[in-house]
């Protein structure tokens, strides 16, 4: 059952109802969410006319303020994660049905490449990364997050993090002959998976790469995605390649990087909104602004619609992979700096 | 061992120790006095530099400088350190100065006018300084080749202008030879000098987390004229804009005095006259500062304390307070502008705060003000301006006059 199957048109009939009555549940259930609508102007009956008119909530919201649309007493996980802005960490609360459906909804997702069974899975990782439970990174998240979908764990890092190159080809030796999946964050599946296959002459042609966390630590090895995957395929044979987009505050919602590479797609239940910086109005394909992301995931707190300070640009719409929108990201949005009479004391003034 | 960068007079790495020798040592040609006028004629050179035509244009900020250090304004503050019957007035002796990284001309103020009061100083430039601290210091050490070789001799002698990165030994070693410590740059930057002692007789002088808003008269709006309301614009963006409303001075909110419906007039008229001027100068909001205000906008709803937000473009922010007495004092963005209406200035009285440092005004009598001021009785508030004038510097700041706390009385009787 797949879930990469509607088109943008489909997609607007189908979801807009979903989602314009989401904002009515978030404004009935979270009074903070209701007091920006109200303080915005909103009237409760407003009719939207498309995805792209919803009120939007900057994501940061989530780190400066304690947003959620169910009682304390419902509340089964809370999930936090300081961003790589630094400032705080987000706090998403999930009641028992929301974090069901988002594992639910990203398994979905990833059995569109994946297919329906786990495999034996590589970990790009170290498994200290969630066993250190004291301090758990989004990075260890995401690794538990994703390991549901495999099994016959083993990780490519030893405790010292360095690369344990025998558990590697025992690894291979073992199940390397069928479709195996591998799991890792950008750099360090390139730091530590590709060169090490590079170097000892692995064969990853039956593999399938899930992996996500951007390109910045790889600008200064001039690695692009076009570049991450030519040398993949050049030197290790992996061609099934699939980039991610996701963020903590929208648990479950992961936008696909499709089969020919370099375009992100939106699961049927999710949809994305390139925003100029100037006017907030929708970008043309090709334009590139700030990322907006649409999910009708997030129903125990209003992260429905929230703007990202990651900027994109649609690369096409009905025209790729998969139906709907698709798109890439960029970058970050610098950050905003203000020059004033208060230093924030970081060690320069003493 | 820590070296210090000597960026003013341009010498070689020096260390805190030797720094402190030189400093303690007698300047050729006999001590400074107050009001030196080997001091006046470097500082008033300098100041020349500072409004040379090309220095003015790239940075407007270095103009007021250069004009608050010209000859006659020198002479005007020092004539308010005139002492009469049995006083007489010295230099403090070695003053260290920390001045804010991010505010590039503070630094210069506060370094002149201890220089004028005859002090010697050491002031720790912030390595992260910009174009016009650059500026400053190229002009200095201009200046420091153009004046009469004598006086050169004592600027050397007794004035330097260092960098050094994060260094206990070198911040303790300062602290501790110094007469006087003034440091600016906040609540954090005062904490983090506090650690290291004076001398017992020494003090500090602190600049710490200040804030600001602004009052407008309804009455006084109604009066205005056209022109005079598209002026009280044009100075309001000058107030707020200049330093991404990030300066203590700057307003962060902005009170209408007078009825409901006159203020919803006058501030609706002023907003666009507002958006008009940030149109005029092409001022431009960054993506991510325009997130930043939507974050505290949001934030401020959230909270309770907002129930209307407006935005006028990315430029311009208002943020209708659900409770005047409720106001944010926290930086919210560059052009967040919390907004309420009151109907007497009295009714600000009990929401001041210590912290409350510069009210800028428009519309109002120096009677009103006089008035307001006393109703205050020192609960917080330094200055009261004109529209326009909240950045301009002043030589009594934060309730201090400074060149008196840069200098010392001495009695004398028969």
């Amino acid at each position: 059952m797949s879930v990469f199957t509607r088109s943008q048109a489909d997609r607007e009939a189908l979801l807009l109802p979903e989602l314009a009555a989401l904002t009515s549940h978030h404004r009935a259930n979270s009074e903070g969410y209701e007091r920006i609508l109200s303080s915005l102007g909103i009237a409760p009956d407003t009719a939207f006319a498309s995805i792209a008119d919803l009120p939007w909530l900057p994501v940061r919201m989530f780190k400066t303020h304690d947003l959620k649309s169910v009682p304390d007493s419902e509340v089964f996980k809370t999930l936090t994660s300081s961003g790589t802005t630094g400032a705080g960490a987000s706090r998403i609360y999930l009641d028992k049905e929301a974090a069901g459906a988002q594992t639910k909804q990203l398994g979905a997702t990833l059995q569109e490449v994946l297919g329906g069974e786990r495999l034996p899975m590589l970990m790009v990782d170290t498994i200290g990364i969630i066993k250190n439970r004291r301090s758990f990174s989004a990075r260890g998240a995401g690794v538990l997050g994703m390991a549901n979908f495999g099994r016959k764990h083993t990780y490519v890092l030893d405790e010292n993090d360095q690369p344990d190159v025998e558990a590697v080809k025992k690894f291979l030796a073992e199940y390397g002959d069928k479709p195996f999946l591998i799991f890792g964050f950008t750099f360090m599946v390139w730091q530590f998976l590709y060169e090490v296959a590079r170097d000892h002459g692995l064969d990853l042609s039956n593999g399938i790469l899930i992996h996500s966390g951007g390109w910045k630590k790889l600008i200064d090895r001039a690695v692009d995605n076009t570049e991450f995957r030519r040398r993949f395929k050049e030197d290790t044979g992996l061609t099934r390649i699939h980039n991610y987009y996701g963020m903590i505050e929208q648990i479950g919602t992961v936008f696909l990087e499709g089969p020919s590479g370099n375009s992100l797609y939106c699961p049927d239940f999710a949809d994305v909104v390139i925003r100029n910086p100037e006017t907030w109005e929708e970008q043309p394909v090709g334009e590139p602004g700030v990322i907006e992301v649409v999910s009708t995931l997030p129903r125990s707190y209003p992260g429905h619609v929230l703007l990202t300070e990651d900027l994109g640009v649609y690369n096409g719409i009905d025209d790729g992979d998969w139906p709907g929108k698709h798109f890439s990201v960029l970058g970050r949005l610098p950050k905003a700096e203000a020059r004033g009479c208060s230093d924030t004391f970081s060690g320069a003034a003493a | 061992m820590t070296t210090l960068t000597q960026r003013f007079p341009a010498a070689p790495s020096v260390s805190a120790t030797d720094l402190v020798d030189e400093l303690r040592a007698s300047p050729p040609g006999g001590r400074l006095r107050v009001g030196d006028p080997r001091i006046v004629e470097f500082v008033t050179k300098f100041a020349r530099k500072l409004l040379a035509p090309a220095t003015a244009r790239r940075f407007p900020e270095l103009a007021s400088l250069g004009f608050f250090l010209r000859k006659g304004e020198i002479a005007k503050a020092l004539s308010t350190l005139d002492t009469s019957g049995h006083a007489l007035r010295f230099p403090r002796g070695l003053v260290f100065h920390v001045p804010p990284a991010n505010v590039d001309t503070i630094f210069v103020y506060s370094w002149a006018l201890s220089a004028l009061a005859g002090n010697h100083n050491v002031v720790r430039v912030s390595s992260r300084s910009a174009g016009a601290a650059e500026a400053v210091l190229d002009a200095l050490n201009a200046a420091l080749s153009e004046v009469d070789p004598s006086v050169a001799d004592v600027v050397r002698a007794t004035q330097r202008m260092v960098t050094y990165d994060r260094s206990d030994e070198v911040s303790g070693a300062l602290s501790l030879a110094a007469d006087l410590r003034v440091i600016w740059g906040g609540d954090g930057s005062v904490a983090a000098l506090r650690k290291y002692p004076l001398a017992p007789h020494a003090r500090d002088l602190t600049f710490p987390d200040r804030s600001s808003f602004a009052v407008a008269s309804v009455a006084g709006w109604q009066r205005a004229s056209e022109a005079e309301r598209r002026a009280a614009a044009e100075g309001f963006y000058n107030d707020s804009y200049w330093f991404d409303q990030a300066a203590c001075s700057s307003p962060r909110a902005v009170f209408w005095v007078g009825d409901e419906a006159g203020a919803r007039a006058a501030g609706s008229e002023f907003r666009t006259l507002l958006a008009a001027v940030l149109e005029t100068k092409q001022h431009v909001t960054e993506p991510a500062m325009a997130v930043q205000k939507r974050v505290s906008a949001y934030g401020a709803a959230v909270d309770g304390v907002v129930k209307e937000i407006a935005f006028q473009g990315n430029g311009l922010a208002t943020l209708e307070l659900a409770d005047p007495a409720v106001l944010p004092r926290e930086w919210l963005g560059a052009g967040t502008f919390a907004n309420a209406r009151v109907s007497t200035l009295s009714d600000l009285v009990p929401i001041v705060l210590r912290k409350d440092q510069t009210v800028s005004q428009f519309g109002f009598s120096a009677e009103e003000l006089t008035a307001f001021a006393h109703e205050l009785a020192g609960r917080g508030v330094d200055r009261i301006v004109p529209f326009g004038s909240a950045l301009t510097f002043s030589a009594v700041w934060d309730g201090y006059d400074l060149l008196s706390e840069f200098s010392r009385l001495v009695t004398v009787q028969a």
